[in-house]
């Protein structure tokens, strides 16, 4: 069982994401912005992984600075990001190395695969 | 024989300059082959004529009197003084003069030597070069885009006027520097340097390098730079011509687009993840029969999303390289679908061919159903190959899915998952007004083929947009 750090703005993706994870035996701390997210991170929380969102309200690349500010301060924190936008070869060079992104919209089979390939990592 | 041995006189033959000496009162003593060849006289006109007199009085020039009344006599010598003469023999000549004044042992009066060289045709040439020079510089100030021509050590030989206003430099600055140097050193850069090298030697001109920067008193812009090499025929000196377009506002409007495009794909992607959502919580409290439809609408949904990615690049009038997006879509179904069963490999042939961006979708829709149906039911075990082929036949497009699974055991006693995938097939194909083929039976695989019209667009019509 892990805990797992879900940052979405929409509520309901955020909801639906997690109710999913949930369903498979992890925690899921929820977030709709960096700094929610942040605080989390900032805690004595156990966490093992953040599951985020790139477009984050106003910030079109928020998800990858959370990401980056996360790694500072749990250097070992699995990372997998989420976006509704074309992934570019700019945006990979903005991910934390060995990091990977599952485009929207996603399946439960694609999240569930996504998440077990990210724990085993 | 030595040089040393040569006498002075074959010397005086062989020069190809006009040679005379005259004696102190300026009468000709002697002239060379080279003069009277020059000036189509002979010895026995010359020899012993006042120079003024030689030739119906045609080198009474008031350019070489100056010289051998005024100059010489206080002078010992003269290198280079210019005469322009229209003779009636030869016609008008630019000739430079030398003059030297010789003394012989017991001769206190001294004669004087002139070297006359004909340089006419320099002159004319010079004059022509100079007219062209200053049309060229003409046509250079009037072309708004800047740009300069330089040396092929680099350095600026001219700049345009557009350049000079353009990036508040005089021309005094221009001159002798290189491009790299100039302004806050905006061009120095590597890459830039690099091709320009290559510019004259490999004749190998530059196309739209771009380079975006802030410049002093415009801010920040975008410039494409193209350069190519110049020649005068019959000059084997080469230059480059470097210009400097402003595509600050084009580039700008193409950022828009896709600034436009992406908030558009981010709102209908979160959309559709909205939906697939719904479904995932509606599929959760379902009876698992049922569950497998839930997924399979999932799945479209999902598909339909890729699709949207993959041609929503194109912006009007462009077309979707078919090659490009099968093997796009093959990515994402060996992604999505087959999960851990990594023993079947999905191979693409595809020609470059081009597909109407409306007829994208329900072409993507096609190959992704067919090939999720063969990866869902050919392969039991788990391992086998599909191919996805897409060839030009005549005047239409043949899509082939073939794989080399269970193959086919009775079409009349397909289960529903998989009659309402061939419905689908049936509804693509028929929306795309083609045909469809099937072939194969138990033990030997499927093959589909499908007959599509011809999307093609008119030649050069469309910019061809790589999936």
């Amino acid at each position: 069982m892990a805990v797992i750090l879900v940052v979405e703005d929409e509520v309901f993706t955020r909801q639906i994401a997690e109710m999913m994870i949930q369903d498979w035996g992890h925690d899921t701390l929820s977030a709709s912005d960096a700094d929610e997210a942040l605080a989390f991170l900032r805690s004595a929380q156990h966490i093992d992984a953040l599951f985020t969102d790139i477009y984050l309200k106003d910030s079109v690349l928020g998800g990858c600075e959370l990401a980056h500010q996360a790694i500072e301060l749990r250097p070992k924190l699995r990372v997998l990001y989420t976006t509704g936008n074309f992934v570019t070869e700019k945006m990979k060079a903005l991910f934390v190395a060995g990091t990977k992104c599952l485009r929207k919209p996603y399946t439960q089979d694609q999240l569930q695969d996504s998440v077990e390939a990210l724990l085993a990592a | 024989m030595a040089v040393s041995d040569i006498g002075a006189s074959d010397i005086v033959e062989t020069v190809p300059s006009a040679l005379i000496v005259l004696d102190r009162n300026l009468i000709i003593t002697s002239a060379n082959r080279a003069f009277y060849q020059t000036f189509r006289t002979s010895a026995d006109k010359t020899e012993g004529c006042n120079i003024y007199d030689l030739g119906n009085r045609q080198w009474d020039i008031p350019a070489l009197r100056t010289l051998l009344e005024s100059v010489i006599p206080h002078r010992a010598s003269v290198e280079g003084f210019e005469v322009e003469h229209d003779f009636p023999t030869i016609g008008r000549r630019t000739m430079l003069v030398n003059a030297r004044k010789i003394f012989r042992p017991g001769d206190h009066d001294g004669s004087i030597l002139l070297a006359i060289e004909d340089v006419s045709e320099e002159r004319a040439a010079r004059q022509e070069s100079k007219r062209s020079w200053q049309l060229t510089q003409s046509i250079v100030d009037t072309i708004r885009d800047p740009l300069v021509v330089l040396e092929s050590d680099m350095t600026i030989v001219t700049a345009s006027k557009a350049f000079l206003t353009i990036f508040g430099i005089t021309e005094a600055e221009t001159h002798g520097r290189r491009v790299s140097e100039l302004g806050q050193h905006q061009w120095d850069v590597p890459a830039l340097r690099h091709l320009m090298e290559k510019v004259l030697p490999e004749n190998k001109p530059i196309e739209s390098f771009e380079i975006e920067d802030n410049f002093p008193g415009l801010g920040r812009r975008v410039f494409n730079l193209n350069a190519r090499k110049i020649s005068q025929p019959g000059n084997h000196a080469h230059r480059m011509l470097l210009v400097f377009e402003d595509i600050t506002d084009r580039k700008q409007r193409e950022r828009d687009v896709v600034s436009l495009t992406n908030e558009i794909s981010h709102r209908i992607k979160n959309n559709l993840q909205v939906i697939v959502g719904l479904i995932a919580y509606e599929a959760k409290w379902t009876a698992a029969p049922c569950v497998q439809g839930y997924k399979a609408m999932q799945a479209r949904i999902g598909a339909i999303a890729q699709l949207y990615d993959l041609i929503s690049q194109s912006s009007r009038g462009r077309t979707v390289a078919v090659d490009a997006y099968l093997r796009e879509i093959a990515k994402g179904i060996s992604a999505s679908l087959i999960g851990n069963m990594s023993g079947i490999k999905i191979e693409v042939k595809a020609e470059p061919l081009e597909i109407d961006p409306d007829r994208a979708v329900p072409f993507g829709l096609l190959v992704n159903e067919l090939a999720t149906n063969a990866i869902k039911h050919a392969f039991p075990h788990g391992t086998g190959h599909l191919m996805l082929s897409v060839e030009k036949i005549g005047d239409q497009i043949e899509l082939i899915v073939a794989d080399d699974g269970v193959g086919m055991k009775d079409e009349g006693a397909a289960k529903v998952p998989e009659k309402r995938g061939s419905d689908y097939v049936a509804i693509f194909v028929r929306q795309l007004g083609g045909t469809i083929a099937t072939s194969g039976s138990e033990g030997t695989g499927t093959i589909v083929r499908i007959r599509l019209p011809l999307l093609l667009v008119p030649p050069g019509g469309a910019d061809r947009l790589a999936a």
